[in-house]
Formats: C-alpha cells, sequence, structure tokens
C-alpha cells in the first residue's frame, strides 16, 4: 500500500516543537480550557469502543452517543451517592491525615540519615544527620504544606471547569465525523486527499495514545495492586490506581506515585523500613515492566517521533505549562507532527501547488468572463 | 399533534445516491450512514481530480456532470474514457492502496462525492453488512470494467 509521502526531516521536527511550544504556552494561559478538554478527549477514547458496539448493533450515532452518556451519568451518580459521605469524612479529617503522612515521611528521612551518618564517618564529620535534618523540616513545615495546600486550593477552584468535560465528551462522541468534514470542505480540491489522510493520521496518533494510556493504566493498576498486596501494604488497590493514574504525567508521574505510596508505608510500619524499601522495589519492578514490555505494548509508538524531540517536549510542557503541560506535550506533539509533516509535504510538492493555482485561474476566469463586454 | 409519528420526506440526497450503482442495494437507513461519511467536492471544468502516480486516499462517484480519464499517449496528454453521472473511479486506491493509473479531470463542471479509504476501512468494522454491499457493488463495477476491455480488445486486437 502507498501513502502520502509526508516530509520529515530537522526543519520539520523544529518547526513541530516550536508549534508545540507555542499551543503549549498558549494552553498554559488557558488551562481552565484545556484541563476539561483534556480530560474530555480521554473520556471520549474511553467511551468511543462502547458507542461504536452500539452503532455495530444498528443504533444511530446520535442516538448512541446519548445512549452512553446516559449510562455514565447512571453509574458515576450510583458510585456517587455511598460514596459522598466518606468524601465529606476525608475532607474534615483531611488535614490531620496529610500531617500524619508528612510526619511519617519526616521520621523516615530522620532515620535514613541517621543510618547514613552511623556508616559512613565523613558524613559524620559533616554534621549531615543535623544539617539535612533541619533543611527537611524547614521544607516539610513551610514549602511543602504551603505547595499542596495551594494545589488543594486550585483543585477546588477548577471543579466547576472540570464540569465541561463531560459536555465536551458527548459532544465528541455525537458529532466527531461532522468536524471533520466541516474542516475538509474548506480545504483546495489539490490538496483534498493529503487533508483526509492527515485526519486519519491525526486520529489515529490520538486514539492510539489515550486508549493506549488507558490500558497501561489498567495493566499498571493491577501490577502494583498485587506487588504492593504482597509486601503487605494496607489499600493496596487504592494506592496502586492513584500511583497508575500518576503515571499518566510523563518522566516525574512514576515517582510522585513511589513517594505517595512509601509514606504511607513509612507512617503504617514505622519501624520496619524493610517495608519502605520492598515498596520501592515493586515500583523500580514495575516501571522495569512498563519499559520493557507494557509501554511497547499500548502507547508504543503511537506518537511516531524520535526518542530526542519528544523527551525534549516533555521537558518543555512541563516548563511552560506545569503538570497539565507534561501530560499534554507528547499527544499534542504527536498530532502536531502529523500536520505539520502534511503541510510540508504540499509546500514541497510543486505539482500540488501548481494545480491549486490552475484551479484558481479556471475560477477567476470564471468569475470574470462577463466583466468586460 | 400527532406530526411527530409522520414518515420524514426523503432527502434529495438521497434519491441521488439511489441512482448510484455503488449504492443501488443499500436501504435508507444504510443510505444515511454513508451520506456521514461521503466528502462532496465541486470541481470547474478542466480542473484536475488527481494525477496518475499520485497515492489515492480515496474513491469518487459522479453526482453531477462528467470526468475525463487522461493518459499520456506520445507526449501529449489525451482522454481515454469518460465517467458520467452515477459512475465511480479511483476504486484501487480504495481496494488496494495503489498509485492512481490515470489523471481524471473534470469534463464539465461536476460535482463528486469522495469516500476515503479510512472511512471504507472502519466501515468494514463497523457496519460489515453495508461493507459487504458496497465491496459487492465495486466487483461487479470492476467485473464489468474488465469485460468491455476485453470486447474492445477484441475488436481491435493488438
Amino acid at each position: 500500500m502507498t501513502l502520502p509521502s509526508n516530509a520529515s526531516g530537522p526543519l520539520v521536527w523544529l518547526v513541530t516543537i516550536a508549534v508545540t511550544t507555542l499551543l503549549l504556552v498558549a494552553s498554559a494561559h488557558a488551562l481552565w480550557l484545556v484541563v476539561p478538554f483534556l480530560l474530555a478527549i480521554i473520556l471520549y477514547y474511553l467511551l468511543y469502543p462502547v458507542v461504536r458496539r452500539l452503532v455495530l448493533a444498528g443504533v444511530s450515532r446520535q442516538a448512541a452517543a446519548a445512549l452512553v452518556a446516559a449510562g455514565v451519568t447512571l453509574v458515576v451518580v450510583a458510585v456517587m451517592i455511598p460514596l459522598l459521605p466518606w468524601l465529606a469524612a476525608q475532607a474534615v479529617t483531611g488535614e490531620v491525615t496529610l500531617n500524619r503522612y508528612l510526619e511519617g515521611g519526616r521520621v523516615l528521612i530522620d532515620r535514613t540519615l541517621a543510618a547514613l551518618e552511623h556508616q559512613f564517618g565523613f558524613l559524620r564529620r559533616m554534621n549531615f544527620h543535623a544539617e539535612m535534618g533541619k533543611m527537611a523540616t524547614e521544607f516539610g513545615d513551610t514549602t511543602l504544606q504551603k505547595k499542596v495546600g495551594e494545589a488543594l486550593f486550585a483543585a477546588a477552584a477548577w471543579l466547576p471547569s472540570l464540569l465541561l468535560a463531560p459536555f465536551f465528551a458527548f459532544f465528541l462522541l455525537r458529532d466527531g465525523g461532522l468536524f471533520a468534514k466541516l474542516l475538509a470542505s474548506e480545504v483546495p480540491n489539490a490538496f483534498f486527499e493529503r487533508t483526509i489522510y492527515m485526519f486519519d493520521r491525526v486520529d489515529a496518533t490520538a486514539r492510539n495514545y489515550f486508549q493506549g494510556l488507558l490500558k497501561l493504566t489498567v495493566v499498571d493498576t493491577v501490577c502494583l495492586t498485587a506487588g504492593l498486596w504482597l509486601v503487605g501494604v494496607p489499600n493496596a488497590p487504592i494506592l496502586a490506581a492513584i500511583a497508575a493514574v500518576l503515571q499518566w504525567i510523563p518522566v516525574v508521574g512514576s515517582v510522585i506515585g513511589c513517594v505517595l505510596v512509601v509514606l504511607v508505608a513509612a507512617t503504617e510500619f514505622p519501624t520496619n523500613p524493610w517495608m519502605v524499601y520492598a515498596t520501592i522495589g515493586v515500583f523500580a519492578f514495575a516501571r522495569l515492566l512498563d519499559n520493557f514490555f507494557f509501554i511497547p505494548l499500548t502507547v508504543g509508538r503511537s506518537i511516531r517521533m524520535h526518542p530526542m524531540p519528544t523527551v525534549l517536549m516533555v521537558f518543555i510542557g512541563g516548563a511552560v505549562a506545569g503538570v497539565p503541560g507534561l501530560v499534554l506535550a507528547l499527544p499534542l506533539a504527536g498530532v502536531v507532527s502529523a500536520v505539520v509533516g502534511t503541510v510540508a509535504g504540499i509546500v514541497r510538492d510543486p505539482r500540488l501547488r501548481a494545480r491549486h493555482a490552475y484551479a484558481r485561474s479556471l475560477q477567476q476566469q470564471r468569475i470574470a468572463a462577463d466583466v468586460r463586454i | 399533534m400527532f406530526g411527530f409519528l409522520q414518515r420524514r420526506p426523503e432527502h434529495p440526497r438521497m434519491a441521488q445516491f439511489r441512482q448510484i450503482g455503488l449504492f443501488a442495494t443499500l436501504r435508507p437507513k444504510e443510505l444515511r450512514v454513508i451520506d456521514g461519511l461521503l466528502y462532496e467536492r465541486r470541481y470547474l471544468e478542466g480542473e484536475i481530480v488527481f494525477d496518475e502516480g499520485e497515492e489515492g486516499q480515496a474513491l469518487y462517484v459522479v453526482l453531477s456532470g462528467k470526468a475525463l480519464i487522461c493518459k499520456r499517449i506520445d507526449g501529449s496528454l489525451l482522454p481515454i474514457a469518460q465517467i458520467l453521472t452515477g459512475s465511480l473511479f479511483g476504486e484501487l486506491a480504495l481496494l488496494w492502496g495503489l498509485p492512481r493509473s490515470a489523471q481524471v479531470r473534470a469534463g464539465e463542471d461536476c460535482v463528486l462525492a469522495a469516500l476515503s479509504r479510512a472511512d471504507f476501512e472502519t466501515l468494514i468494522e463497523t457496519h460489515a453488512a453495508i461493507a459487504t454491499k458496497i465491496a459487492l457493488q465495486l466487483a461487479r463495477d470492476l467485473g464489468q470494467k474488465l469485460n468491455a476491455r476485453a470486447l474492445a480488445l477484441e475488436a481491435h486486437p493488438l
């Protein structure tokens, strides 16, 4: 099968990085819209297979989208009703719980530093334990608590805008195909076939990435649950699910997830340091499984970009748009790469441009045919 | 009061689709599915639809007007066949993803409906019955074209 020869090379990479960075900078100023839209896309790719099943069974696309939306709403309500009292209780005791786990972490650091100082003489001479302990206490008492507080306030302020996510997802499920047709209707005839191929690539990139991410989350949750349960960490499924969702943030997500679970292990088992080491071991093993088996089988090569610009994009995303930038950088770079590749292919194809110029001249002749008598 | 129970009048496009051989065996409900997938394109007389050797991404059906199949013979581009309203072209790209075997341009102002390969592949997964009916019509169309070519060869052997 032959496919349109989309342009690639250093210039296309540079333009892709520049355009993605600009979009990430723009998205950093409209996070209230970008975050629900990102969640809507994840919801869309999560629910799309169900809509497709219904369409396959003979239901119209509109009716299928409405049925799925109604079903999801019912499930959410059914889950939230028994969960609300528990969530309210957690909100009341939230600060106490947070301080308890932070204290558990502080004790863990304190013990580790003391053990290191005991082991190595040069650290004792540097008064390592006291100095580092002071820094850790200051960090925990001021910076960390302030940052956590700010993050919780920001999350609370975003909650109303997050309600836009299901709304967006519903319209994507119902009218996704119409958007493509509307966009294609604006494209000149000479570039039409390249454009529809680009639509297919953009859809495939986003679908493979987000569906792969969801599959990876399920696999990671199962593996981490098994590992943490074997080690003996309490509430293993909940902690594993949180850590797996945090892996949506490239590079740092898995570290944050590991730190959270280590804090829980250190607090619940303050006298057993092996619990902490075993927890770290579970995360390290899960990470290895991810890198060698699960990621190639799920998210894999959906982005179709060289690893170097891919890693660069992750760091740029984090620098210009924080956590949403980290999550958004890879799929956005994949989509931008498909669009830039197609546009570059058209720009570098003199035959397509000549055809477009000829079509315009035909149109111009038709318009001006009876202007002169 | 019970107006909602009345059957809705058929969209003129559906009647037009029914006249097209490729969609002749589809039911009204199936035609609506196809309508959602087709891209309507308008071409002026002389405008190129695609070039020979180009990577093809879609099959075209002539909804109105006429298209010309052109080949380069002895250095000059000449029309070798015309495609009239209701006929289709570009099916090799849809079935095998082969490069276009000839140039096609509008013989007169025409409206074409394009079905992309990606949409046809999705159709095979989501609406197997519709895809099968279209594939069968495509096979018949290809058979007719082959038959016509064989008759032409018989009349004018090489």
